[in-house]
């Protein structure tokens, strides 16, 4: 029976056939795999690398040169290092617990691989890459990075001890996340302890999903929602609770849909059809800048 | 089966009726290709036109030393076709593969008399058809024979404006004639020009 406040499950997804983004990735896609951009605003995309044993190489796998305009990416590492280059000059490693959060915006050429190092022994890798909507005043704002490293991003203890959040970015009871957005967006690592359960509330009209990045939970005390799952909510209420049936870390999103047209192409997510072709336009003369292969 | 794309081609550019689409339904064939897989091989001779409705196919010639020569790429909305091996049924000399998983509607001459019985002036349309493909190998020729790499490229990226993001550098090298390095020296100075970091 649906409480008074309760926000209902509207679909729980498992993970679909994974397939390779570059050599260096294997993802399940989950938006807009399950459902559309416009459903899930801001959440435009979401890739998620479940557990993957990579052998050791001498030389990394991952994703070539490639540009983004209109939306900002956060790579979340659960395990396994990624390093990264951009037209910028910008770079650096993103290592297990690390957040990258990077604001494409008017464009950016990047690549990302595994870290050399780690690529010599190789081993489990497990990450998300998640793509996150500009309004579209924004669009155009510079480009820029937030690598947040685990020891900066904000832990609030469970009551009870039942475990911890991480707040990557946004508000959980009054504590500021390590990353500033351009509309309100929360995103947070859950990691609650068997048997313990804890309630998250946010306004209903904020897209709201789960990924069960660890464990297994039971969502609203009777929907399961089994590892590597995607569970997405209605828009019906505002709270709803997670069970931990064994150690569990789940990735929490919600965000305020930012109800604009999306206009989208490969790498490019724009608001009209004449800004897609522009944004092709660019990218082909030069105007993203040069990255070498 | 949707095809959203070969049903904007037969309307636009064949001049057929919505209604007229829905009659030759019936008649269309299509082929999947996976990427990497083989739609021709030279040495066989050529039995239709591909129309892309998904995915990207790429027409070339292996020339003495094994290295490949590529003629034309089809992305969505692209026919390719060695026509010659097609219209004299004779053995190819070229190669056609699929660059990524790739949906292919089957074009012959009994697809066009289908379509011709229905309407007729589809005819002159596909004439059309094959006189831009002559008009647009011309070009070809004449920017391999006497355009700079970073003209050869600017038309080809007009051409096929996302094109850089399927395909890998050496097949694009191949296709404009130039050495990867020469592809990579043209990008290169065109970011020098036009990239202005805000």
């Amino acid at each position: 029976m649906k409480t008074n406040n309760e926000r209902s499950i509207e679909k729980v997804t498992q993970p679909g056939t994974p397939h390779f983004v570059g050599d260096g990735f294997r993802v399940h896609n989950f938006i807009p795999g399950t459902s559309t951009m416009q459903r899930m605003d801001p959440f435009i995309m979401l890739d998620y690398n479940s557990k993957y044993n990579f052998p050791a190489t001498d030389k990394p796998k991952g994703v070539g040169v490639h540009p983004h305009r209109g939306f900002e990416t956060v790579t979340i590492a659960y395990k396994g290092r990624v390093e990264h280059d951009d037209s910028s000059g910008g770079g650096g490693i993103i290592g297990e617990g690390d957040v990258q959060w990077m604001t494409a915006a008017s464009g950016v050429l990047h690549k990302e691989f595994h870290e050399t190092e780690w690529s010599k022994t190789g081993g489990e890798f497990q990450m998300v890459q998640l793509w996150v909507n500009l309004p579209a005043k924004d669009k155009m704002s510079p480009p820029k990075y937030q690598a947040i490293v685990n020891s900066e991003i904000t832990k609030i203890t469970l009551a009870d001890n039942a475990g911890e959040v991480e707040v990557i970015a946004g508000d959980y009871q009054g504590y500021k996340g390590a990353a500033s957005t351009f509309s309100p967006v929360n995103m947070f690592n859950l990691k609650i302890k068997k048997g313990a359960k804890t309630q998250l509330s946010f306004p209903a009209n904020y897209t709201t999903a789960l990924l069960m990045v660890e464990g297994d939970a039971k969502v609203n005390g009777s929907t399961n929602a089994p590892q590597d799952h995607f569970v997405m909510f209605s828009n019906d209420g505002e709270s709803f609770i997670v069970e931990a049936l064994n150690d569990a870390v789940v990735l929490v999103l919600s965000g305020e849909p930012i109800n604009e047209p999306i206009a989208a192409h490969g790498p490019f997510v724009m608001n009209t059809q004449e800004e897609l072709i522009e944004a092709f336009q660019d990218f082909n003369t030069g105007k993203f800048g040069y990255l070498e292969d | 089966m949707q095809l959203p794309n070969f049903k904007k081609f037969l309307i636009e550019k064949g001049g057929l009726s919505e209604k007229e689409f829905v009659q030759i339904t019936p008649f269309i064939r299509t082929k999947k290709i996976p990427n990497n897989e083989f739609l021709l091989k030279s040495g066989e001779v050529c039995s239709h036109s591909f129309f892309v409705e998904q995915g990207v196919l790429r027409f070339y010639a292996l020339n003495e030393e094994g290295k490949e020569n590529i003629l034309q790429f089809a992305t969505e909305n692209w026919i390719v076709s060695d026509r010659g091996s097609v219209f004299f049924q004779e053995p190819s000399t070229y190669y056609i593969d699929a660059i990524e998983d790739t949906l292919t509607v089957l074009l012959d001459e009994e697809f066009v008399t289908n379509v011709v019985n229905i309407n007729s002036r589809f005819r002159t349309q596909n004439e059309k058809l094959l006189q831009n493909h002559i008009r647009h190998l011309y070009k070809r020729i004449s920017l391999l024979i006497g355009a700079s790499a970073k003209v050869r490229y600017l038309e080809f990226v007009s051409m096929y404006p996302d094109i850089m993001l399927r395909v890998p550098q050496w097949m694009i090298a191949s296709y404009l004639g130039i050495t990867p390095e020469s592809l990579s020296r043209v990008r290169k100075a065109l970011a020098k020009e036009n990239f202005k970091p805000q």
